[in-house]
C-alpha cells in the first residue's frame, strides 16, 4: 500500500519536473520544425513581401527539388563524404584505441590529449586545415617542392577537394571512435584473450575472433552517430572550399545554407532542409535503437 | 621487441595527430615575415604582436559575448534539464522511447533546420543580433544534451534509496534535492562543461543570427579573413584564442569527458 | 586650489571645442545656417566592409563628431560576411543601421525591392546640402548602379573600380622581347612567353570570376543577358560566352599559380607585388599597389595600363561601391549628414592628399592638378587611365548594365561555378556553359523572373 502512494507521488513529481523542459523544447524545437515545414510550402523569399504566406502552390518547392540537378548532386556528394569520412574515422579511431590499449595502461593518461581535435571549435579546425592546405605557407607544399614534386592545390582540385575535406574531418572526429572503442576494450575480460592465446591463436586471430565481435556493437553505434553528425558538415566546407571547385564539395547542408542566406530563398531552402531532416530522423531512430540495445547488453 | 615498438608508437602517434594543432599555435607567435619563409624556422623569437593587434580589433567584445552566451545557456539548460532527466529516468509509462527519440532528434538535427524559422521569428520580435537570441537557440542542443546525459546517472540511483527517505516522511522535492542530486553530482559537472563547450564552439547559429553586437568569438575569427590582407599570424592567434577556454576546461574535467563526448553511450 | 586649476582648462577646452565646432563645420562644407552640434547626443550606426577607405575615414570621424555632436559607430566586417549580413538585414526591412555600404552586386536587388531611401530628397534640400556639394560631380559611370529605373539616386559612390592591367615584370618582358599586349591574342602570347621564367607565372587572378570574366565575354561579342536590363534571358551558352570562358580558363589553368581557384584578391595582389606573377587585371587600386605599396618588390619594373581589347571591342569592367541609407533607418537626416560629409569635395580632396588613396569618384578631384601630381607614378598617369575606364560605360553603350539586373547575384554564382568547372578540368567550356545556362534559367525562374 505504501509503495503505491510513493509511486503516485513519484509520478506527480516527475510530471512537474519534466513539464518545463517539455514546454521549452516544444517552443524552441517543436514549433520551429513545424514552422519550417510550413515555410517549405511557400515560395518565400525575403525580397518578395507576402511570399512567405503564399500557399497557392504548396508542392512547388518539392517538385522543383526533383528536377534540381544541383540538389541531387549535393545528395551524392553528401553520401560520398559520409561514406569516406565515417569509414576512415572508425578505422583510424579503432586502430588508435587498439594501440593505446595494447600499451597496457601506461599511456592511459595520454588518451585525454588524443581528444583535443574533437573539443576544438570546428571553425578553428577549419582554420588549421586552411593553413595546411594553402600552398603559400604550408610546410607540406614547401617540402614537396624541395624534393621536386609539384603538389597540386588540393582544395581547388577536382579529384582531391573532397578528400581534403575528408582528411580534415577524419582528423577532427577520429577521437570519438577512439574513446568509445577504448572504453569498450577496457571492459573486455582478459580471460577471453588469455584463453585464446593458450589455444594457440595469434594476435590476428585474437583480434578477429574475440576483440572484433566484442566491440562490434559499439562500432555500430559509433558509425551511426558519426553518420548523423557528418550530415551537419559546415565549417570545413565554408572555409576550405566554399562547395567548390564547381560543386564537387557542395553537400546538401551547404547548398541549403547558400539558398537560404546568400540567395534569400527561404521557402526553397526550407524544402531542402525538410528532406535533410527526414534523413536525419531515419538514421537517428536506427542509432537510438542500436544504442539502447548496446546498453542493455551491458 | 614488438612490445617496444607498440609502446613508443603511442606517443609518436599522439605527436603526429597533434601536429596540425601545434602548427597553428606556433604560427600565432611567429613574426609575419617568417611565416612565409621556407624552410620554416622552428626556433624563432616569439612575438605577441598578433595577439595584441587582435585585442585592439574588437576581439575582446566577441569573447565576452561567447562567455555570456555559453554560461547562460548552460545554466538554463541545467536548470530545466536536470529535473527532466530525473523524470524521464523514473518514467514507466508509455512514450518513453518516443520522448527519448524526440529529444535525441533535437540534438541531431542540422542547425539550418532551426536557423530558418528562428531567423524569421527573431526578425519579427527583434531578437536578431542579441545575446538573448543566441542563448535561446542554444537550448536546442544543450537542453537535450543535459537530459540525455543525466538520465543514466539518475537511472543508477536505486528507487529504494528514495523510498527509504520517503518513509521517513520527507517530501519528494527534498528527496530529490538532498538524496538524488548529490549522487549524480559527478554527472552534473561533466554535463555543465559539455554544454559550455558546445555553446562556445557554435559557429552556424552565431553566423546567421548575429551581426556585430552579439558576434561571438568563432565568428570573429572568420571576420579576420580580411578583404585587404590575409593576415596569417593574426588568424592563427585568433584561432588559438578561441580554442583556449574549451581546451582548458576539457583538460580540467577530462575524467568526465569521455562520457559526455560520446553522448553518454560510454561511461567514463 | 585644485578646483581652480582644473576648472580653467576644462572651460577653456570646451570653449575651444565650440569654436572648433563652428569652424570645422564650415570647413567641412556644412551649411552655415546649422548651429554647432545639431545632432547632439545622437548615436549614428553604420556598417560597411573592411576597406582601406574606411580605415582612412575613421581618422577624420572625430572631427565630424565634434562638429555635429553625434557619435558614429561604424562597424566593418569582411567583404563576404558584410554582404550576406547586409542583404539579410535590408531584406528583412531592418532598422539597425542608419547608413550602409551599397555593394555593387546587390545594389540592383536592393533598389528594385525598395530597400533604400531616395537620396534626391536630401541633395535637393538646400537646408541639408549646400549647392557646392554638387551631386553631378560624381563620375556618371560610377553612379549608374545607384540610379533606379525611376531615375532617382539611391547611393553615392565612394570607390571606383576601374579595371586596368598591371604588369609587374617589365624587365622580364624586355628580356624576352615581348611588348605590352594590346589584344586578347597578344595577352595569351605574353602569358605563355613569361610563364615559368625565373619562377614567375604569366598571369594571376582570384576567385571572383563573375567580375573578371564579363570583359572577355563582351570582348568576344557576347553578354550575360540578352539585352539587360530589359531582356534578362541569360545568354551563357552563346558562342562568344563559350569562347570567353575557354580563353579565360586557359589563362588560369595554364599560366596562373597553383591553387589560383582558391585565391582571394589579396593573395593575387601579393603574388603581383611580390613579382611572382606578371599580369593581374583588376580594379585600379589593386594593381596600382605595385607602385605604391610599401612591401612591393616591383616598383621599378611595374607598368599600369589599359587591359587588352577583344575582337569585338574594348569593354573593361567598371564598378563602384556606394553609401546609402536603408529605407527603415531611424536617423535619416543624421545619416545624410554623415554621407554628405564623407563624400564632400573638401574631405575627398583631403583624403587624397593625406593618404594617397586614389579610387574616389568625384570628377573635379580626379581632374585636379593635385590629384594628377600624386597619381603620376614612374611617369604613368594613373589618374587618366582610371577616369577613362570609370566613365566608359556612360560614354558608349552601357555594357555594365548586366550588373544592374536585380537577379545578378544568382547569375554571378552560376558563372563562378562554370569557370571553376572548366579550370579544374571537370568539363570543357562548351559543356560547362550549357550546364550554367540551364542552372541560370532554373534559378531565375525559381526567383520569379519571366524567362
Amino acid at each position: 500500500m505504501a509503495s503505491v502512494s510513493y509511486e503516485s507521488q513519484r509520478s506527480r513529481f516527475a510530471r512537474q519536473a519534466i513539464t518545463p523542459s517539455l514546454l521549452f523544447l516544444v517552443l524552441v524545437a517543436g514549433l520551429p520544425t513545424l514552422f519550417l515545414i510550413i515555410t517549405s510550402l511557400t515560395p518565400g523569399a525575403l525580397v518578395n513581401p507576402g511570399s512567405l504566406t503564399d500557399f497557392s502552390d504548396p508542392s512547388r518547392n518539392y517538385t522543383l527539388l526533383l528536377s534540381d540537378e544541383r540538389f541531387v548532386g549535393s545528395l551524392w556528394v553528401q553520401a560520398r563524404l559520409s561514406l569516406y569520412t565515417v569509414t576512415l574515422q572508425v578505422l583510424l579511431g579503432t586502430s588508435m584505441a587498439l594501440l593505446v590499449h595494447a600499451g597496457q595502461g601506461r599511456w592511459q593518461s595520454l588518451r585525454h590529449l588524443f581528444v583535443i581535435p574533437m573539443v576544438l571549435p570546428p571553425i578553428v579546425v577549419a582554420v588549421i586545415w586552411k593553413l595546411v592546405y594553402t600552398p603559400d605557407i604550408s610546410p607540406i607544399y614547401h617540402v614537396a617542392k624541395a624534393i621536386g614534386i609539384v603538389l597540386p592545390s588540393l582544395t581547388t582540385h577536382l579529384d582531391f577537394a573532397l578528400w581534403a575535406i575528408v582528411i580534415a574531418d577524419t582528423w577532427e572526429w577520429a577521437p570519438f571512435t577512439f574513446l568509445m572503442v577504448l572504453a569498450s576494450l577496457q571492459t573486455l575480460p582478459t580471460e577471453y584473450v588469455e584463453a585464446a592465446h593458450m589455444d594457440g591463436a595469434d594476435s590476428l586471430g585474437v583480434f578477429w575472433h574475440i576483440v572484433l565481435p566484442y566491440i562490434a556493437p559499439v562500432l555500430l553505434v559509433c558509425t551511426l552517430f558519426r553518420v548523423i553528425d557528418s550530415i551537419k558538415a559546415f565549417p570545413l566546407i565554408f572555409l576550405l572550399t566554399g562547395g567548390g571547385p564547381g560543386s564537387v564539395t557542395e553537400v546538401t547542408n551547404y547548398y541549403a545554407y547558400l539558398v537560404a542566406f546568400n540567395f534569400g530563398e527561404l521557402g526553397y531552402s526550407s524544402a531542402i532542409t525538410v528532406v535533410l531532416l527526414s534523413l536525419t530522423v531515419l538514421i537517428s531512430w536506427a542509432a537510438m535503437r542500436a544504442s539502447r540495445s548496446t546498453q542493455s547488453i551491458e | 621487441m614488438k612490445k617496444h615498438i607498440i609502446f613508443w608508437a603511442v606517443p609518436l602517434l599522439l605527436i603526429l595527430m597533434l601536429t596540425p594543432f601545434l602548427w597553428l599555435l606556433q604560427m600565432s607567435f611567429k613574426p609575419t615575415p617568417l611565416i612565409l619563409e621556407f624552410p620554416p624556422q622552428l626556433f624563432f623569437t616569439p612575438t605577441l604582436g598578433h595577439y595584441v593587434s587582435l585585442w585592439k580589433d574588437g576581439f575582446p567584445e566577441s569573447f565576452v559575448n561567447s562567455l555570456i552566451t555559453s554560461t547562460a545557456s548552460t545554466a538554463l539548460a541545467l536548470l530545466l534539464g536536470i529535473p527532466a532527466a530525473y523524470a524521464l529516468s523514473r518514467w514507466s509509462g508509455p512514450g518513453k522511447f518516443g520522448l527519448g527519440l524526440g529529444i535525441l532528434l533535437t540534438r541531431m538535427a542540422p542547425p539550418i533546420a532551426f536557423t530558418i524559422p528562428f531567423f524569421l521569428a527573431y526578425r519579427w520580435v527583434g531578437l536578431l543580433d542579441t545575446r538573448t537570441g543566441l542563448i535561446l537557440i542554444y537550448m536546442t542542443f544543450n537542453l537535450p544534451l543535459v537530459i540525455w546525459m543525466m538520465q543514466p546517472f539518475f537511472d543508477a540511483v536505486p528507487a529504494s534509496l528514495e523510498e527509504a527517505a520517503l518513509m521517513d516522511g520527507a517530501g519528494f522535492p527534498t528527496v530529490f534535492a538532498e538524496i538524488v542530486m548529490p549522487v549524480a553530482s559527478a554527472g552534473i559537472a561533466a554535463t555543465a562543461i559539455l554544454c559550455f563547450l558546445y555553446a562556445w564552439n557554435d559557429f552556424f547559429f552565431a553566423l546567421i543570427l548575429t551581426r556585430t553586437d552579439a558576434r561571438t568569438a568563432p565568428v570573429a575569427v572568420v571576420n579576420f579573413m580580411n578583404y585587404e590582407g590575409w593576415e596569417w599570424g593574426k588568424i592563427a592567434a585568433g584561432g588559438s584564442l578561441v580554442m583556449a577556454p574549451v581546451l582548458a576546461f576539457s583538460l580540467l574535467v577530462r575524467r568526465y569527458l569521455v562520457s559526455g563526448l560520446t553522448a553518454g553511450a560510454v561511461k567514463g | 586650489m585644485t578646483q581652480n586649476l582644473t576648472a580653467k582648462p576644462l572651460s577653456r577646452r570646451s570653449l575651444l571645442k565650440k569654436v572648433a565646432g563652428v569652424t570645422a563645420g564650415a570647413s567641412l562644407g556644412m551649411p552655415a545656417i546649422a548651429q554647432s552640434k545639431p545632432f547632439a547626443g545622437l548615436k549614428l550606426r553604420g556598417a560597411a566592409y573592411q576597406h582601406g577607405f574606411f580605415n582612412h575615414l575613421r581618422k577624420y570621424i572625430p572631427e565630424f563628431e565634434a562638429a555635429t555632436g553625434m557619435t558614429v559607430d561604424l562597424q566593418l566586417s569582411a567583404f563576404p560576411v558584410y554582404n550576406q549580413q547586409a542583404d539579410l538585414e535590408l531584406s528583412s526591412g531592418g532598422s539597425a543601421w542608419d547608413f550602409c555600404n551599397v555593394t555593387f552586386i546587390l545594389a540592383a536587388r536592393w533598389i528594385s525591392a525598395g530597400l533604400l531611401s531616395n537620396l534626391d530628397d536630401f541633395t535637393g534640400d538646400r537646408k541639408l546640402t549646400p549647392a557646392s556639394w554638387n551631386p553631378d560631380d560624381f563620375v556618371k559611370g560610377a553612379q549608374v548602379p545607384y540610379t533606379g529605373k525611376d531615375g532617382k539616386t539611391y547611393g553615392y559612390s565612394w570607390e571606383g573600380g576601374a579595371m586596368l592591367m598591371g604588369i609587374s615584370r617589365m624587365d622580364l618582358m624586355k628580356k624576352r622581347g615581348l611588348s605590352v599586349p594590346k589584344t586578347f591574342d597578344d595577352l595569351m602570347k605574353v602569358a605563355d612567353g613569361i610563364h615559368g621564367q625565373e619562377d614567375v607565372t604569366g598571369f594571376v587572378s582570384s576567385n571572383l570570376h563573375h567580375w573578371f570574366l564579363p570583359p572577355y565575354i563582351h570582348g568576344f561579342g557576347g553578354d550575360i543577358f540578352a539585352s539587360p536590363p530589359s531582356d534578362i534571358r541569360p545568354t551563357l551558352d552563346s558562342a562568344s560566352a563559350v569562347q570567353a570562358v575557354d580563353y579565360y580558363s586557359r589563362l588560369l589553368s595554364k599560366y596562373s599559380p597553383q591553387g589560383v581557384l582558391g585565391y582571394t584578391e589579396d593573395q593575387a595582389r601579393a603574388a603581383l607585388i611580390g613579382g611572382r606573377s606578371n599580369i593581374f587585371i583588376h580594379s585600379s587600386s589593386w594593381v596600382t599597389s605595385m607602385l605604391t605599396a610599401q612591401d612591393s618588390k616591383v616598383k621599378e619594373t611595374a607598368l599600369v595600363t589599359r587591359m587588352p581589347t577583344g575582337p569585338k571591342g574594348d569593354f573593361p569592367a567598371s564598378n563602384s561601391q556606394g553609401l546609402g541609407i536603408p529605407k527603415n533607418a531611424k536617423n535619416k537626416e543624421a545619416a545624410w549628414a554623415f554621407i554628405q560629409w564623407a563624400l564632400s569635395p573638401e574631405l575627398t580632396a583631403r583624403i587624397v592628399k593625406d593618404t594617397g588613396h586614389a579610387s574616389i569618384c568625384r570628377r573635379s578631384i580626379i581632374e585636379s592638378a593635385e590629384y594628377k601630381r600624386l597619381n603620376t607614378i614612374n611617369g604613368q598617369d594613373i589618374g587618366k587611365l582610371y577616369l577613362d575606364v570609370l566613365q566608359q560605360p556612360a560614354v558608349g553603350r552601357n555594357y555594365m548594365a548586366y550588373r544592374t539586373v536585380k537577379e545578378f547575384p544568382l547569375m554571378g554564382d552560376v558563372v563562378n561555378k562554370a569557370v571553376e568547372r572548366v579550370v579544374s578540368g571537370q568539363m570543357p567550356a562548351a559543356e560547362s556553359m550549357r550546364v550554367a545556362q540551364e542552372a541560370a534559367l532554373s534559378s531565375l525562374r525559381r526567383s520569379g523572373a519571366k524567362v
